[in-house]
């Protein structure tokens, strides 16, 4: 049976004048990779934004495993099971890489509190990012690869069951991204759903398995890939009539 | 006793990166309190650890209001708090608290500096242990970025605030040793500024967010200060440690700490806690 993990109804922001995202009604069932796509600027980080309790919306409320968590503090709707990843990439720059994933693994949704088995399971989830070997490593030496991979290591380290990755491929090369794409389904079939925004076209269509587009924070496509992309609204928003 | 004061600066202004300038607030109440209940008759380690109790309570009365405040705004409102306790206690008390001449008859620095010695190791083992604890990571990664710890599911305001307690605890029990140590003092002249400052700034020049960095901090300051006003007009010196900060800032942020490293020739990497 399809199980509801995300529920989102009558979404709302504006930030004065401008309008982020009006009337919104997403939901997203356990295990699907949702692909969230649109036009610049039209509310794709402010829903990521909103989700994760960065900001409160001014209507509407988002349920998640059919509660409400609309009112929640960031830290809490981590703890709750839900991990993001920052568009513009935030690690703890004078931290090792260790520490920057301890951080996660010591909070989070399943908080580990033994020091040794937190460290463990760490270098785990380091290992599979790609990020074996430089554990040790201070962050301010990485270049932009490295940090994305990071971001994500961080956000599977607060064992989330839901987790909204933002634009991670952009500024990778094609093999770099063939590597992020390998990353995203083997999350996506140890049981994580999924839910990412991305430009990259390419990379969007192959991994999701639906999409919705946004455009001036409305929605205007539902579906799989092949529909949306035929979808003469999509067309229109991304091209002009 | 400034490696006390030092250290409690540096957990939470150099490891958790809130920069307090309102600590010479628990310092003041530390050595007041301090100063008070001791000299009432209760044995001399009870008045420290009540002299820095008080301290530890006025935080935690100010820290919940005073973390709603971010960055520059938190830095003022500290500020600001400071003064109001300075200029309240200046005018409730009197001019000038001197030791009763029972006491100062009999008074000797040297259990003062077995006392001070003392107090500034059990700080330096404080901040060691901190540094090493799931405590130390937490209050970094809210210094490194906030936003990032909140969205990793750190309760980052209550980490601010138990950084925070534990600062003024400590700030408070170095406000005690000067209580004990002075033979003479003016209320006001416990809540001045320059306590936050002298803190600030041998907390800089020895090496922010390290554990050694307030201790080569400390002796470098006390040398220097001793040397300028022997030789240079009163209250110059600040001056001249005011001009120190600032090139220490611009020319060597990691202080006298990564000046050590860099001569040793070994990589310049920034040690998070040791």
């Amino acid at each position: 049976m399809v199980k509801l993990i995300l529920e989102i109804k009558g979404l709302s922001k504006a930030f004065g004048g401008l309008v982020a995202l009006k009337d919104l009604d997403i939901s997203v069932n356990e295990g699907e990779i949702v692909g969230l796509i649109g036009p610049n600027g039209s509310g794709k980080t402010t829903l990521f934004n909103l989700i994760s309790g960065v900001l409160k919306p001014d209507k509407g409320e988002i349920k998640f495993n059919g509660k409400k968590i609309t009112d929640l503090k960031p830290h809490e709707v981590c703890q709750r099971g839900i991990a993001r990843t920052f568009q513009l990439t935030k690690p703890f720059f004078h931290m090792t890489v260790m520490q920057n994933v301890m951080v996660a693994r010591m909070h989070g949704s399943d908080p580990v509190r033994d020091w040794k088995e937190a460290e463990r399971e760490c270098e785990r989830i380091l290992e599979l990012i790609g990020l074996g070997g430089k554990n040790s490593w201070i962050v301010a030496t990485f270049g932009l690869v490295d940090r994305k991979r990071l971001e994500v290591a961080k956000a599977l380290a607060t064992k989330p069951r839901l987790l909204l990755l933002d634009e991670m491929m952009s500024g990778l090369t094609p093999p770099e991204m063939e590597d992020a794409i390998q990353l995203v389904r083997t999350i996506g079939s140890s049981g994580i759903t999924l839910i990412i925004v991305e430009h990259v076209m390419k990379a969007i269509l192959e991994i999701s398995s639906r999409l919705i587009v946004i455009s001036y924070g409305e929605k205007i496509a539902e579906g799989t890939p092949q529909e949306v992309i035929h979808n003469q609204k999509v067309i229109e928003a991304y091209l002009g009539e | 006793m400034y490696i006390t004061l030092s250290q409690s600066w540096n957990i939470i202004g150099g490891y958790t990166g809130q920069q307090n300038l309102g600590h010479a607030a628990f310092f003041g109440l530390g050595a007041l309190s301090t100063r008070y209940i001791w000299l009432s008759g209760i044995p001399l380690p009870l008045a420290f650890i009540a002299g820095a109790l008080v301290a530890t309570i006025f935080g935690t009365l100010i820290g919940f209001p005073a973390f709603r405040l971010k960055g520059i705004y938190f830095v003022i409102g500290t500020l600001v708090l400071a003064e109001i306790l300075r200029i309240i206690f200046d005018t409730l008390l009197p001019r000038a608290m001197v030791l009763p001449s029972k006491l100062l008859a009999n008074y000797s620095l040297i259990p003062r500096y077995y006392v001070s010695l003392v107090i500034a190791i059990l700080s330096i083992a404080t901040v060691y242990v901190i540094g090493r604890s799931r405590l130390g990571l937490e209050m970094i990664s809210i210094r490194e970025d906030e936003e990032a710890a909140e969205a990793l599911g750190v309760n980052t305001q209550k980490y601010k605030l138990v950084a925070f307690l534990i600062s003024t605890f400590m700030a408070g029990l170095a406000g005690g040793i000067y209580a004990y140590y002075s033979s003479a003092a003016q209320p006001g002249y416990l809540f001045e500024s320059v306590w936050t400052f002298d803190a600030v700034i041998i907390v800089f020049v020895g090496g922010v967010g390290t554990i050694i960095g307030p201790i080569v901090g400390s002796v470098f300051f006390v040398l220097l200060q001793r040397l300028l006003s022997l030789y240079l007009p009163g209250g110059i010196h600040v001056a001249v440690f005011g001009a120190l900060f600032i090139i220490v800032v611009l020319f060597l942020p990691g202080g006298l700490i990564e000046l050590m490293t860099k001569l040793r020739k070994k990589i310049p990497k920034r040690e998070w806690s040791s």
